[in-house]
C-alpha cells in the first residue's frame, strides 16, 4: 500500500505540470494586451498594460513566458480579477470556503443516501423500494436545478419565509463584520463554532438547505443508480451464492461482501460529483445568490476576465487531480488487486 | 382520514406566513433599509465619480453647499452653505459673477474634525483639478473656469488651471466666495448635488493631493483606484461609510449620530447587488428588502404581493436607454471587435465614423416595438437627447423610424460599399441585469441580422463597474447606457451627450466643431426663447450626425415595501426611484 501511495503521490506534480501546460497553451491564442491581466498585482497597472507586456516577457518565446508565469503561481501570484475586484489569489479565498460549506452540505447526504438506496433497490429488485428509487431517480435527473432551485425557493422563502437566499440573514451579517467576531477559517459553520455563536452556525445553516438539496436531489438520482447497477451485478455472483450456502446472515452477505465490491464504481462517480461540486455549482449558486467560487467564475467568463478565468480554471484543475487521487486511493483500499499492480 | 389530513396540512402550510386582514405586517429589521439593485459601485471619490450607483452612496455620505428642497427641482434649501445666495440677499452681486457661501458653523466630518471653510475650497478645487476623463469637473469647470476641461486638445495639463481655480475660490473670513467669468444661471443647482465637502487634513494625510501648486498636476486625471477615497468616505452627511464588501456586491452605511442636524431615523442603509429578479423579488415579499431595483418588463410579476406598493407614473428627467456608437474604437487586445478588419470577421476601429453605417443602425431598430414590449405605451418615442420635462425640449425634432428599406439603402452606401458586400461582425453591449437594455440590443441585433446575413451581431452583458471602464477606456464598439440630470437643464444633455468634451462624446470620440460652438452658445443665452431655437439647431444637427440612438422618453416606477415612509421623488438626486435622499426615511407598520 505504501509503494501506491508513493508511486501515486509522485505522480502528482507532474499532473499539475501538464495542467498548467496546457491551460497556459491555451492562453496563447490571446493577444498579450489581453493576458497582461494575468499578471497585474494592483488595479492601476490595468491602465499602463504595455509595461507589464515588457516586464513578463509576453511577447517572448512560449518557454520564456511560460517559466515567468510558473514561477509567478507557484508563490500564489495569479492576477488581478476585475469582476471580483480583488487579486485572484485573494478572490479564490474568499469564495472557496462558501463553495466548500455547500459543496459538503449537499455531498455528505447525496453519499449515504445514495449507497443506502441503491443497496436496497438491488436488493429489492422491482418491489415498492426500487420503484420509488427509480422514481427518485427520474425525477433528480429531469428536474433541472435552475427548475427546482427556484421550486424550493418560492415554496420554503416565498411562501413560508424560512429558510432565505444568501449566505446569512442581516443581523448575522452585521455581526460576523463586526469587532466581536473573528474569521478565523473563512468557513462560516466552522467559524461560528470557534467564536461560539450556535445562532450564527444555525443562521449558515438554514441559508445552507435550501442550495444544498437542490444539489442533494439531483446527484442522489446518479449515485443511487449506480450503486444499484453495480449491486445487482454483484449479487448474483458465484461468490454471493456460496456465502449464502454457506450460512453467512443476509446482512452481512449484503453489506460486507457485495457492496464493499459493488462500491468501485460507486467510488469513481463520487469522487467526479464531489469535484463538480467543489468548483462551484453555478446554477444554484447564482439562483440563491450564494457568494461561492462558480458565481465569481461564470461572471469572470461572461465578462472576460482572463485572470479571473485562468485562476478559476487552475482551481477546478487541481481539484479534479486531487479528486482523481482520492479516488486511486480509495481504490486501493477497497481492492488489494490495485495496491498490488 | 387520510385525505382529511392531507386537507389539513395543505391548509396550515398555505395560511402559514401570510398576515391576516386587520393584523398590522411584522416589520423585519425596523432600523435597517434593504435596496437591491443590479449595480455595483464604481468609486467612491466625490471628485471621480460619474454614475448614478456611487453617486447614490456619495450624496448620502457627503454634503453639498446646497440641497434640494423636497420634490422640488427648483427651489434650493441650504446644506453646508448657510444661506442660499440670491440677488436678494445680496450674496449674488448685480452682475451675476460673484457669489458668496456663509459656510455653516458646528458642522463636523466623521472623524470628528470640524468642517471650515478652507475644506469646502480644497474640495471644490480637487473636484475642477482632478478632472479625469469622462468624469463630473467639467461640470463646474465650465462656469467657474469659463472652459470644459483642464486638458488641451492634445491631452496637455493647462499651467493655468490652478492659479484660475485658486482665484476664483476665495475663503474671505466665514464665506467661501466663487466668482465666475461670465454669468450661468445653473450653477446653484450644480453646486446643489455636486462637489460635497471633504476633509483637507483628512485627504492630505493618507496621500492625496496637498492642496498646492506644485503637486497638482501628478493628481490631474487620476486611475481609479489611485486614491485613499476610492473606497473610504469621510463626509458630514447623515450617514457614515459602514463596509463596502466587493466579495458580496454590498455597501452598508451606518447612521451618523453626530450629525449636525438631528440625527437620520434609519439606523443603517444596506445597498446590495442581486443581479437574479426572481431572488429580488422573493426577496422583496418576504420582507428581507424594502425596495429592489425593477424593469417595467418585470412589474407585472410584482403586482398583487401583499405588502408590496408599486408607486409608478414617476417624473424622469433621463434620457435611457440610449445606443452609442465609439469612433475610434480601442483595438488593442479588444475581444468585442473580432479581426479589427473590414472583412466580415470584425469591424474596424473606426467602423462606425461612417454616418452611413450608424444611420443603416438608426433606421433599422424598431422604435415602436420597443416602446409598446417592453414599456407597454408607458413613453413616446424621444425626438433629440432633451427629455420631454425640460425647456428646450423639441417634441418637432426630426428623428428616425424603423425603416428596413432605408436601413438597407445606407448600409449599402457605407465603406463603398464594402460594408454591404462582406458583412461585419462585433459585440453589442449593455450592463448585466439590466433587461431593459439587453432587449434594445435584441431588438436591434434581429433587425440589421435580417438585411444582410453577412451581418452578425453579439450580445453581451458586462458588469457595472467593468462596463464603465470599458466604455471610458474606448472598448466598447458601441453599447447601451443613458443619461440621468446632474442638474434641471437642457445643456446637461446635450453637453455630456454631444458636446466634444462631454462624458459620451470623449468615450466615442465624436466631435462637431458646429455643434461645440452651439452648445456652448446656448448656456451663455440668457433669452429663454432663443435658447430654445439653438437647442432645436442643435438636436437638428445631431439627427444629421447620429452619434447616438435616443429611444424614448418615459416615466419611472418605485416598488417597495409598503412599511417604507418618508420616501420622497426628486428626479434630480441620484437613483430617486431605488433611494435618492435616505435621510428623511423609515420604516413603520401599516395596517392591512
Amino acid at each position: 500500500m505504501a509503494s501506491y501511495l508513493i508511486r501515486r503521490l509522485a505522480m502528482l506534480p507532474f499532473v499539475a505540470l501538464g495542467v498548467t501546460l496546457l491551460l497556459f497553451a491555451l492562453l496563447q491564442l490571446l493577444s498579450p494586451e489581453m493576458r497582461a491581466s494575468l499578471y497585474v498585482k494592483d488595479p492601476r497597472q490595468l491602465s499602463a498594460l504595455e509595461s507589464v507586456i515588457e516586464t513578463y516577457h509576453l511577447r517572448d518565446p512560449f518557454p520564456v513566458q511560460y517559466w515567468t508565469w510558473l514561477k509567478q503561481i507557484l508563490v500564489g501570484d495569479l492576477g488581478y480579477s476585475e469582476t471580483a475586484r480583488m487579486p485572484v489569489a485573494e478572490a479564490i479565498k474568499a469564495f472557496f470556503p462558501a463553495t466548500f460549506e455547500l459543496a459538503l452540505t449537499a455531498f455528505v447526504p447525496t453519499l449515504l443516501v445514495g449507497i443506502w438506496l441503491g443497496t436496497k433497490a438491488a436488493v429489492y429488485q422491482d418491489r415498492p423500494l426500487d420503484h420509488f428509487s427509480r422514481f427518485i431517480a427520474i425525477t433528480g435527473y429531469s428536474l433541472p436545478s435552475f427548475v427546482l432551485g427556484l421550486l424550493l425557493l418560492m415554496i420554503f422563502y416565498g411562501r413560508f419565509n424560512i429558510l432565505p437566499p444568501g449566505r446569512f440573514s442581516l443581523e448575522a451579517d452585521l455581526f460576523i463584520h463586526s469587532a466581536n467576531f473573528t474569521p478565523f477559517t473563512g468557513f462560516l459553520l466552522l467559524d461560528s463554532l470557534l467564536n461560539g455563536k450556535l445562532w450564527i452556525f444555525w443562521d449558515a445553516l438554514k441559508h445552507l438547505i435550501l442550495p444544498a438539496a437542490t444539489l442533494f436531489y439531483n446527484s442522489v438520482a446518479l449515485l443511487t443508480r449506480i450503486t444499484r447497477s453495480s449491486m445487482l451485478e454483484e449479487i448474483h455472483k458465484d461468490y454471493v451464492r456460496t456465502a449464502r450456502a454457506k450460512g453467512v446472515e443476509e446482512s452481512d452477505v449484503i453489506n460486507k461482501h457485495a457492496r464493499k465490491n459493488a462500491l468501485i464504481p460507486v467510488i469513481t462517480s463520487s469522487s467526479l460529483l464531489l469535484v463538480g461540486l467543489l468548483g462551484g455549482v453555478v446554477i444554484t449558486e447564482t439562483i440563491f445568490n450564494y457568494p461561492g467560487i462558480g458565481r465569481w467564475g461564470v461572471n469572470a467568463a461572461q465578462q472576460l476576465d482572463i485572470a479571473g478565468i485562468m485562476g478559476f480554471a487552475l482551481v477546478s484543475a487541481t481539484l479534479f487531480v486531487l479528486g482523481n487521487l482520492a479516488a486511486d486511493l480509495l481504490y486501493a483500499f477497497v481492492d488489494p488487486r490495485v495496491r498490488l499492480k | 382520514m387520510k385525505k382529511l389530513t392531507l386537507t389539513a396540512a395543505l391548509f396550515l402550510l398555505s395560511s402559514c406566513g401570510n398576515p391576516q386582514p386587520g393584523e398590522p405586517t411584522a416589520i423585519k429589521n425596523p432600523d435597517t433599509y434593504t435596496y437591491l439593485t443590479i449595480s455595483d459601485l464604481d468609486s467612491l471619490d466625490p471628485a471621480w465619480s460619474y454614475d448614478t450607483a456611487s453617486h447614490l452612496v456619495i450624496f448620502n455620505v457627503y454634503e453639498p453647499l446646497l440641497g434640494y428642497k423636497g420634490s422640488s427641482t427648483e427651489e434650493l434649501v441650504p446644506v453646508i452653505a448657510s444661506q442660499v445666495p440670491s440677488t436678494t440677499n445680496g450674496l449674488i452681486s448685480p452682475d451675476g459673477l460673484t457669489y458668496t457661501f456663509p459656510i455653516r458653523p458646528g458642522v463636523a466630518f466623521q472623524d470628528g474634525t470640524p468642517l471650515t471653510p478652507e475644506d469646502v475650497k480644497y474640495s471644490l478645487m480637487r473636484f475642477l483639478l482632478q478632472d479625469r476623463a469622462g468624469g463630473p469637473s467639467s461640470l463646474l469647470l465650465e462656469p467657474i473656469l469659463g472652459y470644459s476641461s483642464t486638458r488641451d486638445d492634445r491631452g496637455r495639463v493647462m499651467e493655468k488651471a490652478f492659479q484660475e481655480a485658486n482665484s476664483r475660490l476665495q475663503v474671505q473670513g466665514d464665506n467661501l466666495v466663487i466668482e465666475i467669468p461670465e454669468p450661468y444661471a445653473p450653477l446653484l443647482s450644480i453646486l446643489a448635488t455636486w462637489a460635497p465637502s471633504i476633509s483637507k487634513q483628512w485627504a492630505i494625510s493618507h496621500g492625496d493631493w496637498d492642496g498646492t501648486e506644485s503637486t497638482w498636476k501628478e493628481y490631474n486625471n487620476p486611475q481609479k483606484e489611485s486614491s485613499y477615497l476610492f473606497e473610504h468616505m469621510n463626509g458630514t452627511g447623515p450617514f457614515m461609510l459602514e463596509r463596502w464588501d466587493k466579495k458580496n456586491k454590498e455597501i452598508v452605511l451606518l447612521r451618523n449620530e453626530n450629525y449636525w442636524q438631528e440625527p437620520a431615523l434609519l439606523r443603517r442603509v444596506m445597498i446590495k447587488g442581486v443581479n437574479e429578479f426572481t431572488t429580488r423579488k422573493l426577496m422583496l415579499s418576504a420582507g428581507d428588502a424594502d425596495t429592489i431595483s425593477v424593469e417595467r418588463s418585470q412589474l407585472s410579476q410584482l403586482r398583487g404581493i401583499p405588502g408590496v406598493a408599486i408607486i409608478d407614473d414617476l417624473p424622469t428627467i433621463t434620457m435611457s436607454p440610449v445606443v452609442f456608437f465609439t469612433f475610434h474604437i480601442n483595438p488593442v487586445g479588444n475581444p468585442h471587435i473580432g479581426s479589427g478588419k473590414l472583412d466580415g470577421k470584425g469591424v474596424p476601429p473606426d467602423f462606425f465614423s461612417d454616418v452611413d453605417v450608424r444611420k443603416g443602425f438608426a433606421y433599422a431598430l424598431d422604435y415602436e416595438a420597443f416602446i409598446q414590449d417592453v414599456y407597454q405605451g408607458k413613453g413616446t418615442q424621444a425626438t433629440g437627447c432633451i427629455p420631454k420635462t425640460l425647456p428646450g425640449h423639441d417634441p418637432n425634432a426630426p428623428h428616425y423610424n424603423h425603416d428596413l428599406k432605408r436601413a438597407e439603402e445606407h448600409f449599402k452606401q457605407a465603406w463603398g460599399g464594402q460594408v454591404w458586400e462582406k458583412g461585419f461582425h462585433f459585440t453589442l453591449t449593455y450592463n448585466e441585469g439590466n433587461t431593459t437594455r439587453q432587449t434594445l440590443c435584441q431588438i436591434l441585433k434581429v433587425n440589421v441580422e435580417k438585411l444582410n446575413p453577412r451581418f452578425k451581431i453579439d450580445l453581451r452583458p458586462v458588469q457595472w463597474s467593468t462596463y464603465l471602464s470599458a466604455s471610458q477606456k474606448k472598448m466598447l464598439p458601441m453599447f447601451t447606457l443613458g443619461w440621468a440630470a446632474d442638474f434641471p437643464d437642457a445643456h446637461n444633455f446635450v453637453f455630456p451627450m454631444l458636446h466634444s468634451r462631454g462624458n459620451y462624446p470623449a468615450q466615442q470620440g465624436y466631435k462637431n466643431p458646429e455643434i461645440d460652438r452651439l452648445v456652448e452658445q446656448a448656456i451663455a443665452e440668457t433669452d429663454p426663447g432663443k435658447r430654445k431655437e439653438l437647442y432645436s439647431t442643435i438636436l437638428a444637427l445631431a439627427y444629421q450626425d447620429v452619434p447616438h440612438l435616443v429611444v424614448l422618453d418615459t416615466v419611472d416606477l418605485r416598488v417597495q415595501r409598503d412599511w417604507v415612509k418618508g420616501w420622497y421623488h426628486n428626479p434630480v438626486l441620484p437613483d430617486s426611484a431605488g433611494g435618492g435622499d435616505f435621510y428623511p426615511i423609515y420604516k413603520e407598520a401599516t395596517e392591512m
